[in-house]
Formats: structure tokens, C-alpha cells, sequence
């Protein structure tokens, strides 16, 4: 549905943020998008989007480049940045002035997710906290079922009980006609909601695979004493988590924080091993 | 739903049908939760809900009726019965049989540990 | 979805700016209504009477300072780089968003501008009546120093569209100085044109027959440079701000 080719960004007399990015993102999925802080996550929802335009390559949604910001294509993105503000109306206000844009816009859907956050229509925007403006922003976003749902770091400034509110209401958002691609750095929130993985790394991909694939490939628990020669990546520590080739053990639960780990100190080992497993 | 680091979720998601099962707050040939509500009530993606429903629909513990739902097939109860005891019986049981050794516990002990426990809960 | 030029959505980018700027606009409203109130008053004081073209530059003070500061509130969430991702992922067409600015910052507010002034000023009239005996002046827009005010407005306006559309901070100064530079350009284009074009002629104003060129020059080339100017400060400023507004990222 959205696909990025040969994408290269920079923000004026900096180095590049984005170099060469090749990305498919397809429906029925919740991308899960990965990178250390300023390795241009955000930039990169920013330009799937079309708030951003690339220097060159493209991104097109339905093959259309979406920097060109034409109705018919962005009536299908709707994007949750991670640090905005919104104008000083009451919610309710804020919902009409901006739903009727949006052909698939759900009003009874708006206003079940406001209550589920605890939120009434007729508060006033900017008498919130953040956190709070943020669940407006995210309801409103669910609301519009746009095809394309792109947030960056969501469950930043929400509190712990938001957090699982949030879960459930992406676990019920998602269905075969929509794509979700969620930027974090804190994956122990998310790591139950997506099922691909992009990491980004130095400007570039350094991963991009579906957890299924990882699963298949990749063994991960704690270090074992015997056949260290199977270790893939470990954290330091000996009986410390470690990744190994998958082989013929049992599957386990993937260990994004670990895998984000091993993708950016020993990326080139972990590819290379799903790779050839997947090949062979 | 607090997840176990080492187990898949969807595996974890299957647990959590068993043990329903099993005490029989899920009857046979009762309707069970959909896909979407089960993802919801878990917390997960809805594609890893549906893989835990495909692994149960292969064992033939659920079946779909379609366009109405999921329902505890009639002999539901007694497939998880024989997975479970199953998993008792491979997994559980030589974990207790190694730590026994290792700590020198005869089966007489055992036993009537065992009979004290059944005689408490009268 | 409808994929070409579609007047139901310039229609609800109207509303959602004029709900957006509510607040804004009924003070600077309540403001304008009084200060016209006032001005028409004073204005009776001294003569006892509001003439046409009296009443219109009152309306002038008002009408282009005003419409040239909503035109800069209309772009305020535009250049906020914090509000601007809502109103520029909304899908809706360039065009759409450019005439939807343009309408509302030209000819609705000339519209409820001249209707609320006009009403102002009726009442003014009638509080002079009763006050100071002043003589009864029926205000008609139907008069040349209204369209005149019209037409300055819907020439610079686009200017200021194109000010409000490109500069972040500072707007309406750093506008009014680029106008500046630009008017200075001009001047001194026109000059080295008048030189050029005359040097070999030798004509002075201060001949007898270089009076006569200099008046025929002036209605013949009047017409012309006003064109120029009307084209250079109407569709050519407009399609400027397309242009921006087309490369604008947030």
C-alpha cells in the first residue's frame, strides 16, 4: 500500500537523517519502528505522511507520491506526532471541525474512545496535560480509520494504566484493510501489538521482517552453558539473555529489547543467520 | 495479561483457552469470545490471537461457524484434558522426578504427602 | 471521494477556520465597531454632518488594517510547526486551501466588514441626529471612495497572502519591509527607464513642449503600467502563494 524506494532525507546543512530506504508497509499489519533517539524515526512518519518531502526517491501510497498532498490519497493517512499542540476549543468543537474531512470518520467511535480515556467532549483542549491531548489526538486518529494509521512514540506521556488502554484499543483497531506503524523506543509497551519489525540504525534500515520470520530463525533465553558456538548475540553478562539460531528448539517469545540490542551491535550476524536459515 | 518472556504469545493465548476449558467456565459447544475480543482482552496483536485460534481449530478443540463465531467443540473438554495431562505427564512430571533425586525424596514421602494434601482439602 | 476542485471542502475549511479564529475575531470586531462608532462621533462634532467620502475613510482606517491582520491570523496555524501537521494532512486539494484562505480573508470579510460598519455608522448618525442636530447623510456603498477602498484592498491583500504564507515569525513586519524594498525597486527601475528612454531626447518638464510629451506619456503609459501592476499584485502574487503553500512542509 505505501512503499518507499531509494529515500534519501536531510534537513538543511546537516547530514543526512535518512539515506537510501527502501520500505514496503502492507495492510493487516502493525509495524513496529525502532531506532535510537534522532535516528530519524519521526522524519520518517513525517514523509510517509507528506508533511515532509524527500531530496530524492520517493514514497508513494496507491502509487501516488504523497508529498503532492492530494485529497484522495491523504483522505487514506491520518498521523500522530509526538509532540504537538492543539487549538483551545472543547473537544467536541475539535471533532467537527476536523471529522467532516475524512469520509470514513466514526463519531460513535471518537467519543467511545474519549470515555474510555476518561475524557468528556465538552473539555476544554487546552485545559489538559499532555498526556491527555495526546488521547484526544490517538482517538481522533482510530476515529478516522484511515487505511494508513501512523504514530510516533504514542505511549510516550501516558501514564501505566493508559498504556494497557491504549494496547487494547490498537488490538481492536486493527483489521485486514488497515496498516499501523507505531514509532518506540520503549518496546516493552508494544511488543504484544506488532508483528513486523523496522529498526533503523546510522540512517539506514538495518532490519525490516515480519516477527514470524524472526521467530522461525532466532532462539532466544538465557545463555546456555553448553554449544556457545550457537550464540548469536549475548548481552555481556555469562547466563545473561542471548539470541541464538533457532535450530530445533522450541519456539520462544521474541525479545525485542534484545533483538533491538543485537540488530544495532551485531546486525550484519543476526541477518546473515535468519538469511541463510530462511534459504536454506 | 502478563506475558512469560519465554514462551510465544500465542501459545500463552492458548494456556489461557485451556484453562478456561478445563474449569468449565467455557462449556462445550458454548460460544467462545471472538478473535478481536480476545485480542483486546489479551493485549496483542489480532494476528497472534488468530494463530492461537488456528492451533486449537487443528487440535479440533474449537470450531468456527462461520459468519456466527467460535464454539468449544463437543468433545473440547476431553481433547484438552488428554493435551494437558499429556504436558503433565512429559514436562512436569521428569522435572519432579530429577529434583526427587536430587534431593533424595522417596516416593513413600511423596505419597503420603500427597494423601495429607487430598485429606486437608476434605 | 472527489477528486477534483471540490467547493464543499473550501466550504468546511471556511468554517473550520472562521471556529478556529472565533475568539480573535469577536474582540478585533468589538474593537473595529467601537473605534467606527467613535470616529464617526468626533467626525460629527466638528461639522455636524457625515458626509459619503467622510464615512469611507473612517471605513478605510479600519477596513485595510484589519483585513490585512486577519489575513495574517488565517496563516497563524499554517507557520506554527506544532499545529501545522493537522491542517496539512487534512486531505484537501492546494487550490482548494489557497481560494478557501482567500475568500475568507477578501470577500467574506469585505462582506460582514462593510455590512457591521455600515450599521455602525447608521447608528452613529442617529445618536448625531438626536445629540447635535447633525444633518442626515445616507451611507451607500453604491459610492466610488468604497469601491476605490475595494480595490486598494483586493491588490495588496495578496501581498500580504503571500507574506503570511512565507515568513515564520515577524510576519507582518518582515512583509511590510519587503514591500518596501520592492517599492524601492520599482522607483529605481522606473527611473533608469525614464533615463534610458529620454536621455537622448533631451526633454525636461520645465520645456514648454516637454510639459506636453510628459502629460501624453503619462495617460498612455497610466493605463499600461496600471495593468502591470494590477497583474503583478493580484493573480501573480495568488499564484506565489500556491506555489508556497505547495512547497510548504511542516
Amino acid at each position: 500500500m505505501l512503499s518507499i524506494k531509494k529515500l534519501h532525507f536531510a534537513y538543511s546543512n546537516s547530514p543526512a537523517v535518512l539515506s537510501n530506504i527502501n520500505l514496503n508497509f502492507s495492510t493487516g499489519n502493525i509495524y513496529g519502528l525502532f531506532g535510537k533517539n534522532g535516528e530519524g524515526k519521526s522524519t520518517l512518519l513525517k514523509l510517509m505522511a507528506g508533511l515532509l518531502f524527500p531530496m530524492t526517491g520517493s514514497c508513494n501510497l496507491h502509487g501516488e507520491p504523497t508529498k503532492k498532498r492530494q485529497p484522495h490519497i491523504l483522505k487514506d493517512v491520518f498521523l500522530v506526532p509526538e509532540d504537538f499542540e492543539l487549538p483551545s476549543l472543547r473537544i467536541g468543537q475539535f471533532e467537527k471541525i476536523n471529522s467532516s474531512f475524512y469520509p470514513s470518520f466514526s463519531k460513535t467511535q471518537f467519543y467511545d474512545l474519549l470515555e474510555e480515556f476518561g475524557l468528556s467532549p465538552s473539555n476544554t483542549i487546552s485545559k489538559l496535560s499532555f498526556g491527555q491531548k495526546k488521547k484526544v489526538l490517538i482517538a481522533f486518529g482510530i476515529a478516522t480509520n484511515t487505511p494508513l494509521l501512523l504514530m510516533d512514540e504514542p505511549t510516550n506521556g501516558l501514564d501505566i494504566p493508559s498504556k494497557s488502554q491504549f494496547r487494547k484499543v490498537m488490538a481492536s483497531a486493527v483489521d485486514q484493510g488497515k496498516c499501523i506503524v507505531i514509532s518506540t523506543h520503549q518496546v516493552r509497551d508494544l511488543h504484544s501489538l506488532i508483528n513486523h519489525v523496522v529498526i533503523l540504525d546510522d540512517s539506514k534500515v538495518c532490519m525490516d521482517l515480519p516477527l514470524e520470520t524472526i521467530s522461525e530463525n532466532l532462539w532466544f533465553g538465557m545463555t546456555p552453558k553448553k554449544n556457545l558456538e550457537d550464540v548469536i548475540y549475548t548481552e555481556s553478562t555469562l547466563g545473561g539473555r542471548a539470541i541464538l539460531a533457532r535450530g530445533e528448539r522450541d519456539e520462544t517469545e521474541i525479545d525485542l529489547e534484545l533483538l533491538f540490542n543485537g540488530v544495532i551491535e551485531a546486525g550484519v550476524k543476526i541477518t546473515e543467520s535468519i538469511n541463510s536459515e530462511t534459504h536454506a | 495479561m502478563d506475558f512469560d518472556n519465554s514462551k510465544p504469545i500465542y501459545l500463552q493465548i492458548v494456556d489461557f483457552f485451556y484453562e478456561n476449558i478445563l474449569t468449565k467456565t467455557w462449556q462445550e459447544g458454548e460460544r467462545i469470545p471472538s478473535v478481536r475480543e480476545v485480542a483486546m482482552m489479551v493485549e496483542v496483536n489480532p494476528n497472534t490471537a488468530i494463530r492461537a485460534f488456528n492451533h486449537l481449530q487443528d487440535l479440533e478443540v474449537i470450531y468456527n461457524k462461520r459468519g456466527i463465531g467460535y464454539f468449544v467443540s463437543d468433545t473440547g473438554y476431553s481433547k484438552v484434558l488428554e493435551v494437558k495431562r499429556k504436558e503433565f505427564k512429559e514436562q512436569d512430571l521428569p522435572d519432579v522426578f530429577k529434583k526427587m533425586k536430587l534431593l533424595d525424596v522417596t516416593f513413600e514421602e511423596v505419597k503420603s504427602a500427597y494423601n495429607q494434601h487430598q485429606n486437608e482439602k476434605k | 471521494m472527489h477528486k477534483g476542485f471540490s467547493f464543499n471542502r473550501v466550504y468546511k475549511l471556511i468554517k473550520r477556520d472562521l471556529v478556529l479564529l472565533r475568539g480573535a475575531l469577536t474582540t478585533s470586531v468589538l474593537v473595529a465597531v467601537v473605534l467606527l462608532f467613535l470616529f464617526s462621533i468626533f467626525n460629527m462634532i466638528w461639522d455636524q454632518q457625515l458626509s459619503t467620502s467622510e464615512f469611507f475613510g473612517i471605513f478605510g482606517i479600519f477596513y485595510i488594517p484589519l483585513g490585512l491582520l486577519f489575513t495574517f491570523a488565517l496563516f497563524r496555524e499554517f507557520n506554527d510547526s506544532k499545529k501545522n501537521h493537522m491542517y496539512l494532512i487534512l486531505p484537501v486539494s492546494i487550490p482548494e486551501r489557497l481560494f478557501a484562505k482567500w475568500l475568507t480573508s477578501t470577500l467574506i470579510y469585505t462582506f460582514v466588514f462593510s455590512v457591521i460598519a455600515v450599521l455602525v455608522g447608521m447608528f452613529a448618525m442617529i445618536v448625531g441626529i438626536i445629540v447635535f442636530g447633525a444633518d442626515f447623510t445616507p451611507i451607500s456603498l453604491v459610492s466610488v471612495s468604497y469601491w476605490d477602498l475595494l480595490k486598494t484592498y483586493f491588490l495588496v491583500q495578496p501581498v500580504f497572502l503571500v507574506g503570511a504564507i512565507t515568513f515564520k515569525r515577524n510576519r507582518v513586519g518582515k512583509t511590510i519591509l519587503s514591500l518596501g524594498v520592492l517599492v524601492l525597486c520599482f522607483a529605481l527601475l522606473h527611473f533608469i527607464l525614464y533615463a534610458l528612454f529620454n536621455y537622448s531626447l533631451g526633454v525636461f518638464e520645465t520645456d514648454g513642449l516637454g510639459s506636453v510629451a510628459f502629460d501624453k506619456a503619462g495617460s498612455d503609459f497610466s493605463s499600461l503600467g496600471k495593468w502591470f501592476y494590477v497583474i503583478l499584485l493580484g493573480p501573480v502574487m495568488l499564484a506565489v502563494a500556491y506555489f508556497k503553500m505547495t512547497e510548504k512542509e511542516v
